[in-house]
């Protein structure tokens, strides 16, 4: 079985050093988040979602009460 | 030139540190008062128009509980009862709470207004604003009448209810403001008589602090004198029937026995921590019994001809 080579790949290595010589992801500049920071975020984010999909749900229902039978009525 | 750059830990706050900075419980008071306010006013309101108001009602109070939680980290970071808040704790940054806050208070103003009235929806702002300016900002580091004044932010919660349905306002929720405005200081002052302490070393000047235990229970006593006959008036006006007027006349003297009780004290606490606890209860039982009269009346109303 043969592998085909990446050519932006090969010119990356050849021209730029190669990033990743012992086969590990190359680490990003920046905030690395901990388990419990990572944790916490993907809860808030939850939280916002359920909150934002009430918001839709809350604003539905009162359009449909305050709409009432109207909602059929329109001018042809 | 050297350059400072102020390093920001990325949050481990939790959704319960969020809910937390609402101030929970008090929010279940809120709500509970709103609802009656809406409950007892005259006229119908549809059940989702009413819950969608309760819920701007809870929301803007929780905002109300976040801004002042912000603000007060300094103070709450020194007291027994508040230190474990989630400011305090290091949970959330002030600048994180306030912009929490704000973002809720001016949801729920603006939810309130387009979606149910825009009189509940300024009654809303304004309490919000009452509470995080006057009472958090303003009167409760300088005077020892902070929880006086500051109590009408806590009262207002009937009247918003009451609006919900209404588009205004009338004599009925003026009644339910003033009890709950009286009940505030009492129930407050109880609390302070045993946390002393804890507000010197915070210097919030409560009333205990600065004008001492004796005087503070004598103050409880005038105030509990002013609010049993405040319970009893929405029968005496009519607004409820006599049962009402019975239960509350009688809660009211509990209220007025445990008052005298901590007046007549003179060391140890154990009265005061009676008439806190017993205070919740009152206001609770007060506006539950109102709701139970006003349902009752309407059933009969409706079933017997």
């Amino acid at each position: 079985m043969t592998t085909v080579s990446d050519p932006v790949d090969d010119f990356t290595k050849r021209f730029m050093g190669d990033p990743d010589p012992a086969g590990e992801p190359p680490q990003e500049p920046g905030i690395r988040l901990t388990e419990q920071q990572l944790r916490a975020r993907r809860a808030r984010s939850i939280a916002i979602a359920l909150a934002l999909g009430a918001f839709v749900i809350v604003i539905f229902l009162v359009t449909i009460v305050r709409l009432g039978g109207n909602v059929l009525t329109r001018p042809m | 030139m050297s350059l400072t750059v102020a390093r920001v830990e990325p949050s481990i706050a939790g959704v319960g540190d969020y809910i937390a900075l609402m101030k929970p419980r008090v929010m279940s008071l809120v709500v509970f008062t709103a609802l009656v306010g809406l409950l007892v006013a005259p006229g119908h309101v549809h059940p989702v128009i009413g819950m969608t108001a309760l819920l701007c009602i809870a929301v803007g109070a929780g905002a109300a509980g976040a801004l002042n939680m912000a603000y007060d980290a300094d103070i709450d970071a020194l007291m027994a009862r508040t230190a474990g808040r989630p400011i305090p704790r290091g949970r959330i940054t002030p600048g994180e709470a306030a912009g929490f806050g704000m973002t809720l208070a001016a949801f729920s103003v603006v939810a309130l207004g387009l979606l149910v009235n825009w009189v509940a929806a300024a009654m809303l702002g304004f309490t919000i604003l009452f509470y995080a300016v006057v009472y958090t900002m303003w009167l409760k580091r300088s005077t020892p009448q902070n929880i006086v004044i500051g109590g009408a932010a806590g009262a207002l919660p009937p009247m918003i209810g009451w609006a919900a349905v209404t588009g205004g306002t009338a004599v009925e929720p003026v009644l339910l403001f003033l009890i709950i405005f009286f009940w505030t200081p009492p129930h407050f002052w109880a609390l302070s008589l045993y946390r002393t302490q804890d507000y010197a070393r915070a210097g919030v000047p409560m009333l205990p602090v600065v004008a001492g235990e004796r005087e503070t229970r004598r103050h409880i006593l005038i105030y509990t004198l002013l609010l049993a006959p405040l319970g009893v008036t929405p029968w005496l006006f009519g607004y409820a029937g006599p049962t009402y007027g019975i239960a509350a006349a009688l809660v009211g003297a509990i209220m007025i026995a445990l008052a005298l009780r901590v007046h007549a004290e003179r060391s140890g606490h154990a009265a005061s921590k009676q008439m806190f606890a017993f205070s919740i209860l009152y206001l609770f039982l007060l506006f539950a019994m109102l709701l139970v009269d006003r349902t009752a009346g309407l059933l009969i109303g409706h079933f017997v001809p």
